[in-house]
């Protein structure tokens, strides 16, 4: 099953980087689960309407982060990673968001108690 | 020697210079292209475009230096390279009574690997109109028949001078689709020309530009973009910003506690430890194509 990416060709990012930061979201979110196929090279290209050369790059370089790998034969597959390895990818998507957010308010000059009732309350919002 | 019949590269140049009485297009050019990929000159109108792509296909000689498409000199291009190589020219040249089908049928005639699959898939796409005569078509319609007499031999070496510049946008899109499933098949060499930067940020995955006829640019495109960020950095305390120093900031604009920096990622620090050192906040975006080739062609004017 090809998973649903969409690539943004004007905004600085290259496409490849794009593909890999959409794919391992997926599977950090359990949208792809252990196991699952990743179209071919040739397939996701042509969906995406990207160069081949991207989507080879992309998928080389997410085998080579241990994020796929290789079945016997060509399928590229999600591979099973330690519970470690899970947590820390996952952790990586959100330290980034929340990077900008606390940049964000320290240019505000929201306080740090502020801030953080904030984030809590979006965490557990108050049941009407 | 007049040939490198076993060079893996599909073009290769020299020192290559063209000159039109005083009119230098180019000036001392080297280059080399590798098989397969999609290759997107750029460069402002008059920069050497489409002289350059004119002396790949052999149809200038240049003033001096030397060039070998296809491991053949190109004053020496003959049937077997000709047949290898596709040039779609920014205003074509027909026999103007044809109908287009007739010409197709003549062009499919020296062509022994023509496929007419091909042609019947790129009729259907582009929408062309095969019963009317070539003296009676748009600039748009000369331009699609221009793109399936360059590509239906399928070539190795496929030249593109401009070639979406009167399409419409679903046919500029259907073009590039094309021009990437043809990539994936044949292992083709495309070189796209194009002042549209939108176009070959799409498909293109190294990036030629020119400029006064020199390469000032020859890069991946994902590591052209990887290399230059824009950093939005923002005083902690409330002071003013004073001017940066750093020789990685190719530019900067400072209006009181906020400044918008260009920064060359080689050589620049990380954003924490720069963001620590002048106790500021540091956002950072990535620049794209348009923006870069800004940047370079002013760099080029502050050296000139």
């Amino acid at each position: 099953m090809p998973p649903l990416l969409v690539i943004n060709s004007h905004n600085g990012v290259p496409a490849y980087r794009q593909i890999m930061d959409q794919i391992k979201l997926q599977i950090d979110s359990g949208v792809l689960m252990v196991g699952d196929e990743m179209a071919s090279t040739r397939a996701l290209a042509a969906e995406l309407q990207l160069n081949p050369m991207t989507v080879s790059k992309a998928y080389a370089l997410l085998e080579r982060d241990g994020v796929l790998e290789r079945r016997r034969g060509q399928t590229l597959v999600v591979r099973q990673r330690s519970t470690h390895e899970v947590d820390e990818s996952r952790l990586t998507h959100l330290r980034q968001r929340l990077r900008e957010a606390a940049d964000m308010a320290s240019q505000l000059g929201v306080s740090r108690t502020e801030a953080m009732r904030l984030f809590r309350e979006m965490l557990n919002p108050p049941k009407s | 020697m007049n040939s490198h019949p076993d060079s893996p590269l599909v073009f290769q140049a020299t020192n290559l210079a063209k000159h039109y009485d005083a009119h230098v297009a180019l000036a001392g050019v080297t280059l080399s292209l590798g098989h397969g990929g999609i290759v997107g000159l750029i460069g402002r109108n008059g920069a050497g475009k489409s002289t350059l792509l004119n002396v790949m296909a052999g149809l200038t000689l240049p003033t001096s230096g030397e060039c070998y498409t296809l491991g053949t000199r190109t004053d020496l291009l003959d049937s077997p390279e000709l047949t290898r190589l596709g040039f779609v020219m920014q205003e074509p040249r027909f026999v103007e009574w044809m109908t287009v089908e007739l010409h197709l049928e003549f062009t499919a005639s020296f062509y022994p690997s023509w496929d007419r699959d091909l042609q019947g898939r790129l009729v259907a796409m582009l929408d062309v109109p095969v019963k009317r005569r070539l003296g009676e078509l748009s600039t748009g319609d000369r331009q699609k028949v221009a793109i399936l007499l360059g590509m239906c031999h399928r070539p190795a070496l496929l030249l593109l001078d401009e070639p979406m510049s009167s399409l419409d946008p679903i046919a500029r899109s259907r073009m590039l689709e094309l021009l990437l499933e043809l990539m994936g098949d044949d292992e083709c060499t495309v070189v796209i020309s194009s002042h549209l930067l939108n176009d070959i940020e799409k498909v293109a995955n190294r990036i030629i530009a020119l400029d006064a006829g020199r390469v000032v640019l020859d890069e991946g495109y994902d590591e052209l973009l990887e290399s230059y960020a824009e950093w939005v950095v923002t005083a902690k305390d409330g002071q003013s910003l004073s001017p940066f120093t750093e020789p990685c900031i190719l530019r900067q604009q400072t209006s009181g506690r906020i400044a918008r920096l260009t920064v060359c990622l080689a050589d620049a620090p990380e954003v924490e430890s720069f963001a620590t050192a002048h106790n500021v906040l540091v956002q950072t975006r990535p620049l794209n194509l348009e923006e870069i080739y800004a940047l370079l062609l002013r760099g080029q004017e502050v050296v000139a």
